[in-house]
Formats: structure tokens, C-alpha cells, sequence
């Protein structure tokens, strides 16, 4: 099986770093950006897998770099997790509209990132196999 | 001889007293009338009868038998009978004339309302009336008094009343919040000046008027058509208080006013009028909105360290770094954010102190020249390792200021550590002093030549959590350093920050502090 590449997307480089880390420890491939802008165009060129991004970042929040990937078709379905260290409530219907697939609150467990990615990208292929 | 006398015109004089004095009780007393009408009667009778009796003894004398003598006698008791008959008669008039003349006289008196007291008279009849006309007087006068003390009674209580209303009147105006009083028609009873300038009317004419067409406005849904909804509903549900937050436009901003409306009940609980009090709460809102906004950011910020040290971490606990190198890395990245977060939240608290005003400030005559070089030396070292050359242009002696040491000196390696950050290898960092002393100001000019701030973001570098998206990478920072900077000039010290910059070119960041021979001179 080919590896599963997961695009990771933070102004903290730290967390990239940390992120990055415990995925290709499990076998993933990771790409990164530092921002929303960046992380489309790397988005469309690598067609990653799953994305995984900040919700709180300059130039383009993570929510706005959601709504680019849902209209470009190329990544309109690829899953998103958004990370997030605002205690806000999302409005439902947002979440449903933009297809994000999980809500994680920072701080985070990486184990804990590391399951919902494994969750949703089994759920995927379930799905693509029906 | 003489004393003879006297004692026999006493003994004569006394009864004779005694008689006159019988006669005046007699003639004062009301039995008198009809004893004398009597006696005047019986006289007339027995005249009368002496009369026939002497008719017939002068018959019989002319038949012959001689009676003279028995006529003469009749003849004087007639005489005598007829004269005390009309001396009954005369005395009957003279009395009754006397109380017709007292009855007129009394009657006089009566017309004149000055007169409150009638009498006495020599008749009891008289004295009689006069003494029930006199206490019908009397009670009269009671009850004039009493009445005369009830309505001074009542024009005390007006005037208090009257004074109440004044007052209430002088304290509804003088109120900052806008109040309205409207009628149970729905029209203005009053409204004090502050409600006058909130919506445009003229409040001294504009009585009696309907408060919709006063305040009402275009937008059905705008504040002042609430307003108006809310005074209606309020009466009609007979609601006692009612309290809404209302919005209204005024200038092109938005001003939220804490509406409590009251109705006023009169008995049988009809509403007799409405109050509506507005209370400006823009401010309020403004300052709980900056306070929660603070708290959001303090945390969101607090967050994105710890996340770091909570993933690093558990890496660690979970044995995911596998060499001593990447061990030591994430030790380090635990490390540093543990700082970080440590400096966050002493910034955090050093600016909320700040802005309640707890902080404690210690102003002493300070040269800022010295201060800014005991900074110079602090940095020295980082700026060396930056390969950064600092240039300090020609320090001016004579800046004194009263100034809080500790807190300018943070403000001088704030802004010569964030111009040393941002500056590539290689640059330089300009620092200098000028004194204006027409202005009695002191100004310190920080100039890199570093990465330099975009212009739609110079206004903002002072704000909390505010960092430039496009130079973030290039150093850590929380984002409070520069509004630490602000807070301390402005606030506390009464002076002014700037900033100007070129992307590419670099920056200046300052400030401006009074002189202290400024302050000197102003005191």
C-alpha cells in the first residue's frame, strides 16, 4: 500500500515539526505550510490525502483555506481535521457545509491526531470501495 | 334737724325706689304687653258698667227719686277706668313701638357682615333673640376658624406639593439619561434635555405632542420605533417595569442604550403615564467586549505554547524520538515554550495591571540618556551575536525625566530588542535623543534596517496579540511587547509612541516623554 501523504498546515512551526514527526513514524508522508495560501497551492499540486490545519493563522484562516479546497475540484473531497485553541463553538451548519471531518482542540494528543487520521481515512476507503 | 330730714327722705325715697325699680323690671319684662292689654280691657269693662250703672241711677232720678250723689260716684269710676284705659293703651304702643325700634336697629345690624355680636337690649324679648343670634354667631365663627385653618392647612401642603414637583421636576433635567414621560394617549407629558438631544426635539415644545411622531424613525425595526413599541406595550399590558437594550445610529455609530420602562398607576390601577429611562451603555459594552476579547486572546494565546509542550511531551513519554539529538530538540522546544509562555503571561499581567490602574509606579528625575545606555549595554551581546552593528547617535547630557525607571527601561529594550529581532544579518540599529524644548518634550527614535512592516499594518503593531503575519517566522514574540510599550508611554507617563515603515527598508519606532523641567515649569 502506497503511502498515505498528509498535508499539515500551522504558523507554529513547532507543532509542524512535532506532527510531522509522529506521522512518519506510522508510515505517512508529510507536507507542510505556514499558512492558508501556501498550504492551497501545495494542496492542488500534491493532492494529499487528508489536510490537517490550524483554524488560527495570518493571511488565510484555516476555515478560508477550507472553503478554497471545497471549491477547487480537484481537492473538493479531500477530509480536513482543524486544529484549534479557541474554546469557540463552531456553528454546525458551517461544519457540515465545509465537510470538516474533525474538530481537535489544541493542546492536542499527537496519538489522539494520529487515530482520527487512521479513523477517517479508513472511513474513506471503505466508501471509495462501495 | 337736718339729719331728721334726711332719715324721713330716706324712709319716703325707698319705697318709692323700690316701686320705680318694680315698674322698670315690669315694663323691661315680656309679660308686660299682655297685663297691660288686660288691664286696659278690665278698665274699658268696668268704665262700661260704672257708665250704665250712672245712666241708670240718672233715670231713676228723673222718675223722681233724687240719686245725685250715686251719680257722681259712678261717673268717677267710669272716668277714672276710661283714663287707666288709655294710659294701657299708650304704654301697649309706647312698648311695642320700643321693640319695633330694636327690631330695626337689630335688623341693621344684621345687614353689616363686619357685626359679630348683638345686644343687649332692656327687653327680654329682645335680649332673648339677641342671645340665640349671638350664639348662632359664635358657632359661625367656630366653624370659620376651622375651615380658615383646614385651606391654610391645605395651601401649606401646595406649596410642598408644588415645591416636590419643582424639585422632581429640576432632578428629572439634570439627569445625564434621556427620559420620557408620555400619557395614557400615548403623547408627551415630559422629557428632560438629555432625551431632547437623543432625538432631536425641542423637549420645552414639544408637550402634549405623540411620541411616535417625536421619535419615531424610517426603518421599522430601528431603536426608536422600539422604543415606541415598547412604550405602548407597556401601558397597554399595564407592565410595572420593563428593561430592553436598545440600539441606536447616531453619526454613522451604533449606541446601545439600557431602556427601562415604568408605568405610573393611578387608583382603580389605570395607567396614568409611562417612563421611559435610557441609559448611554455604549462604553460599558465597549470595555466588557475589549475585557472578554482579552481574555480570548490571552487564552488562545496561552494555548499555542502549551500545545507544543503537551505534544512534545508525550512524544517523549511515548518514546517516539528516537535519537539523543532529536531528545535534546524537543527538550529544547519544551523549554523555550515554557519561557514563552512564562513571558506571556507577565506581559499579560503587567499590561492588565496597567489598564485598572493597579500597577504600582515609581516616578523619580531620571536622564533618559543614561537609562538608554544601560539598555545599550544589556543588548550589546545579542546584537553582537546577530552580526547587527547599534549606533548611538551623539547622546544629548540635559534629558532629564520623571520617569518610573524600571518601567522606561523596558520600554527602551522592547523597542531595541523587536528593531534587533527584525533586522537581517548584517544591518544596523540607529538610536537617538532629541529634546524640543519649546515643546518640552523628549523624543527617542529607534531606526532599523530591517524586514520593515506593511503600511495597512503599521496602525496595528501597537495593538495586543497584534504581530505582522508576514514577519512571525522570522521571530518568536507574543505580541504584547509593543502594547506593554504603549501602555507604559501613554498611560503612565503622559507621553506618545510612533511608528513609521518601509517594507524592505526598514523601520523607526519611538516615543515622546515630557521633560521634567517641562513638568517643573507647568507646577
Amino acid at each position: 500500500m502506497a503511502e498515505k501523504k498528509v498535508l499539515v498546515v500551522d504558523d507554529e512551526i513547532h507543532i509542524i515539526h512535532v506532527v510531522a514527526i509522529k506521522l512518519r513514524n506510522n508510515g505517512y508522508d508529510v507536507i507542510s505550510a505556514e499558512n492558508g495560501a501556501d498550504a492551497f497551492e501545495l494542496a492542488r499540486e500534491q493532492q494529499p490525502d487528508i489536510v490537517v490545519t490550524d483554524f488560527h493563522m495570518p493571511v488565510m484562516t484555516g476555515l478560508d483555506l477550507v472553503r478554497e479546497l471545497r471549491q477547487n475540484e480537484t481537492t473538493k473531497d479531500i477530509p480536513v481535521i482543524m486544529l484549534t485553541a479557541r474554546g469557540f463553538a463552531i456553528e454546525d451548519e458551517q461544519k457540515e457545509d465545509l465537510q470538516i471531518s474533525e474538530f481537535l482542540s489544541k493542546p492536542f494528543s499527537p496519538k489522539e491526531l494520529l487515530r482520527s487520521i487512521e479513523d477517517i481515512l479508513h472511513e474513506k476507503a471503505v466508501m471509495q470501495r462501495h | 334737724m337736718l339729719e331728721a330730714a334726711k332719715e324721713l327722705g330716706a324712709v319716703i325715697l325707698k319705697p318709692a325706689r323700690n316701686l320705680y325699680g318694680m315698674g322698670l323690671h315690669f315694663a323691661k319684662s315680656r309679660k308686660m304687653a299682655p297685663l297691660v292689654t288686660c288691664v286696659v280691657l278690665c278698665s274699658l269693662f268696668i268704665g262700661g258698667l260704672a257708665e250704665w250703672s250712672r245712666r241708670a241711677v240718672i233715670t231713676k232720678a228723673s222718675s223722681g227719686i233724687s240719686e245725685h250723689a250715686t251719680s257722681w260716684g259712678w261717673g268717677s269710676i267710669a272716668s277714672i277706668s276710661y283714663v287707666a284705659a288709655a294710659v294701657g293703651v299708650v304704654l301697649v304702643c309706647w312698648h311695642w313701638s320700643r321693640l319695633i325700634s330694636e327690631l330695626t336697629s337689630i335688623a341693621r345690624q344684621l345687614q353689616d357682615e363686619q357685626v359679630n355680636y348683638i345686644g343687649p337690649s332692656n327687653s327680654d324679648i329682645i335680649n332673648h333673640l339677641c342671645e340665640a343670634v349671638n350664639d348662632r354667631f359664635g358657632k359661625e365663627t367656630d366653624c370659620k376658624a376651622q375651615l380658615e385653618r383646614q385651606i391654610e392647612d391645605l395651601q401649606i401642603q401646595m406649596q410642598i406639593f408644588e415645591k416636590r414637583g419643582r424639585d422632581t421636576e429640576a432632578i428629572i433635567y439634570s439627569i445625564r439619561d434621556a427620559v420620557i414621560v408620555v400619557d395614557e394617549f400615548d403623547n408627551l407629558l415630559m422629557a428632560n434635555e438629555a432625551a431632547g438631544r437623543l432625538f432631536n426635539f425641542d423637549p420645552g415644545n414639544s408637550q402634549h405632542r405623540p411620541v411616535c411622531e417625536l421619535i419615531s424613525h424610517l426603518r421599522p425595526d430601528s431603536g426608536e420605533n422600539q422604543l415606541v413599541d415598547l412604550l405602548q406595550q407597556s401601558r397597554q399590558g399595564k407592565i410595572r417595569n420593563t428593561r430592553r437594550e436598545i440600539t441606536l445610529s447616531r453619526n454613522d455609530e451604533l449606541q446601545t442604550f439600557d431602556c427601562v420602562v415604568s408605568c405610573m398607576y393611578e387608583q382603580k390601577k389605570q395607567v396614568s403615564s409611562v417612563v421611559a429611562v435610557l441609559h448611554d451603555i455604549t462604553r460599558e459594552k465597549e470595555i466588557s467586549q475589549m475585557k472578554n476579547d482579552f481574555v480570548s486572546s490571552v487564552c488562545h494565546e496561552l494555548k499555542t505554547p502549551l500545545a507544543s509542550i503537551t505534544a512534545y511531551s508525550e512524544m517523549l513519554c511515548d518514546g517516539e524520538a528516537d535519537d539523543e539529538k532529536t531528545r535534546k530538540e524537543f527538550y529544547a522546544v519544551i523549554q523555550g515554550q515554557a519561557q514563552r509562555l512564562n513571558r506571556l503571561i507577565e506581559d499579560s499581567l503587567n499590561i492588565s495591571r496597567i489598564e485598572s490602574g493597579l500597577t504600582k509606579v515609581d516616578k523619580k528625575p531620571a536622564s533618559l540618556t543614561i537609562l538608554i545606555e544601560e539598555q545599550l549595554q544589556m543588548i550589546k551581546n545579542y546584537a553582537a551575536e546577530k552580526n547587527i552593528e547599534v549606533i548611538r547617535d551623539k547622546p544629548i547630557v540635559l534629558d532629564p525625566v520623571n520617569v518610573d525607571r524600571d518601567m522606561i527601561s523596558q520600554v527602551i529594550v522592547n523597542l531595541l530588542s523587536n528593531a534587533i529581532k527584525y533586522t537581517p544579518a548584517g544591518g544596523s540599529v540607529r538610536i537617538q535623543t532629541d529634546v524640543d524644548e519649546p515643546s518640552g518634550l523628549v523624543r527617542v527614535n529607534i531606526t532599523d534596517t530591517g524586514v520593515g512592516i506593511p503600511d495597512d499594518e503599521i496602525e496595528r503593531v501597537f495593538d495586543k496579540f497584534y504581530r505582522v503575519a508576514a514577519n512571525k517566522g522570522q521571530a518568536k514574540g507574543t505580541g504584547l511587547g509593543l502594547n506593554l510599550v504603549k501602555q507604559i508611554v501613554e498611560k503612565i507617563h503622559n507621553g506618545r509612541v510612533f511608528a513609521t515603515s518601509k517594507v524592505g527598508a526598514g523601520s523607526t519606532f519611538g516615543f515622546e516623554l515630557p521633560l521634567a523641567t517641562a513638568q517643573m515649569a507647568k507646577v
